[in-house]
């Protein structure tokens, strides 16, 4: 028997037509209502929601003194080192699977939101419904059974793929090389190596500027999270535990200061 | 100084010790559900107070009861934690108060210098725990750069009041016989007064 592979999903931006037909599949799939969003954008909400796990973000960025539309699809990140799980008090709350998805699991969650403050690409969405966290899944309820995600499924250009992370990520290598060879010098991947990598990967025609497409440059779990999940855990609790040693210890060594009935 | 010692010195009113005790449940309450939500290690003192979903529900209701128990508190004895000349003499020497070698040490008054440093201590990282707790109550609701911050400061003042607290309950029971029933009944032997809080049993003695 052998290990499940790490799956990944290739979202190559430069053939995106901006469809919107993996949010369809998405809300479909995950039996999900929403309120649209109005705003005079074609996006179709402002942002991610917790009943809103996959959206198009529509970056209108001017390239070369020439409008350009970068669409991008954004949803969790399924990170090797996910700030989410970082920040997470709750026990089997946020999973990662043997196939690198980095799950939710409801009926662990407490709805205490700390996840959304570990998360580099600010994705988990509270509901106010049911006061639990809520994010994409990778489809684990589909790839568990040997299907590829529903926005995969769904997407007509073949601007997403779904599959082996090693396979993807030489697939992405050879599209930046097309585009490259194509005049967009700059084509490139992105996979940011300061959350270990991610299992959701872009080609990206502007990989120099990911900010382009609403993607952030450099992620990184924030300082204040690992500070509060590393050193200062630690610290913490060699105080508290030192607090209670400590006072025990005195009592063994000067025990107490009794006062008796005969004094001054 | 003559004395009978069948007396019983009023130590704390009733209504000094009622916010006491209201000020201790509902800090145990916030301490033990925080530490619950401090690490994934310590989450099962969640399921002693009803699960995480109970846990994450209540907590902030327990450092909100504290934190009015305390501004009660607050009311009754900031007057009386005033730090003085000898109270800054007697810090400077309390490793002598530790090791029960108080020759020469300031007399105390009703408070020595000792519970007014955790009085204050209190005081302050209640501030801190209020501002950061309200942030992280409704996490969705409040600016990134905020959570980012407060993440670190919410547990850094429970650690310095929680530290306070375990050398208190100590000194309140195990190390200071007798001021336990001080808080719980109210009323200490005139000797025990004599000897921890001297300067205040002399006051108390002139009064008529």
């Amino acid at each position: 028997m052998s290990l499940p592979h790490t799956v990944a999903k290739l979202i190559d931006t430069s053939s995106c037509i901006g469809c919107k037909a993996c949010e369809v599949a998405c809300q479909e799939w995950n039996d999900q209502e929403f309120t649209l969003g109005t705003g005079g954008t074609y996006q179709t909400l402002p942002d991610l929601a917790h009943n809103f796990w996959n959206l198009i973000k529509f970056n209108e960025t001017e390239h070369n003194g020439q409008m350009a539309w970068n669409m991008a699809k954004y949803q969790c990140m399924h990170c090797a080192d996910p700030g989410c799980l970082r920040a997470c008090p709750a026990p089997g709350a946020i999973v990662v699977l043997p196939n690198g998805t980095v799950d939710f699991n409801h009926e662990n969650c407490i709805g205490c939101g700390y996840c959304i403050t570990g998360c580099p690409f600010d994705v988990p969405r509270l509901s106010p419904k049911s006061s639990k966290v809520h994010k994409c899944t990778l489809c684990s309820d589909r790839t568990a059974v040997g299907l590829e995600p529903a926005c995969i499924k769904a997407c007509p250009t073949h601007c997403l793929s779904f599959g082996k992370r090693e396979d993807l990520l030489d697939q992405a290598e050879r599209r930046s090389g097309q585009l490259r060879a194509d005049g967009f010098q700059q084509a490139g991947i992105y996979n940011p190596a300061g959350v270990g990598g991610t299992n959701v990967i872009y080609v990206l025609a502007h990989a120099d500027r990911p900010e382009a497409y609403g993607l952030p440059r450099d992620p990184h779990i924030p300082w204040t999270v690992w500070l509060w999940k590393g050193p200062l855990k630690w610290m913490g609790n060699l105080i508290l535990l030192g607090g209670v040693l400590g006072t025990f210890l005195h009592y063994v060594r000067y025990g107490p200061r009794r006062v008796h009935d005969d004094e001054e | 100084m003559m004395m009978r010692n069948d007396e019983r010195v009023p130590r704390f009113s009733f209504q000094e010790r009622t916010i006491h005790w209201l000020a201790a449940l509902s800090f145990l309450y916030a301490a033990l559900t925080g530490l619950a939500l401090w690490s994934p290690r310590l989450f099962w003192l969640a399921s002693i107070f009803g699960g995480g979903n109970t846990v994450r529900g209540w907590h902030p209701w327990g450092g909100a009861i504290f934190a009015i128990v305390l501004g009660f508190m607050f009311r009754n004895w900031a007057g009386q934690m005033r730090l003085d000349a000898e109270d800054r003499a007697w810090l400077r020497q309390a490793h002598r108060y530790a090791t029960h070698d108080e020759e020469g040490l300031p007399e105390a008054g009703r408070f020595n210098a000792g519970q007014k440093m955790l009085f204050w201590t209190q005081a302050i990282s209640m501030l801190f725990l209020l501002f950061s707790g309200v942030v992280l109550w409704f996490p969705e609701t409040m600016p990134r750069s905020l959570r980012l911050a407060v993440i670190l400061i919410h547990p850094i003042a429970a650690i310095i009041s929680i530290s306070g607290i375990i050398v208190h309950i100590y000194m309140g029971t195990a190390a200071v016989p007798e001021a336990f029933r001080g808080m719980i009944q109210g009323w200490v032997r005139p000797a025990w007064a004599a000897s921890h809080h001297p300067k205040w049993y002399r006051e108390i003695r002139k009064r008529p």
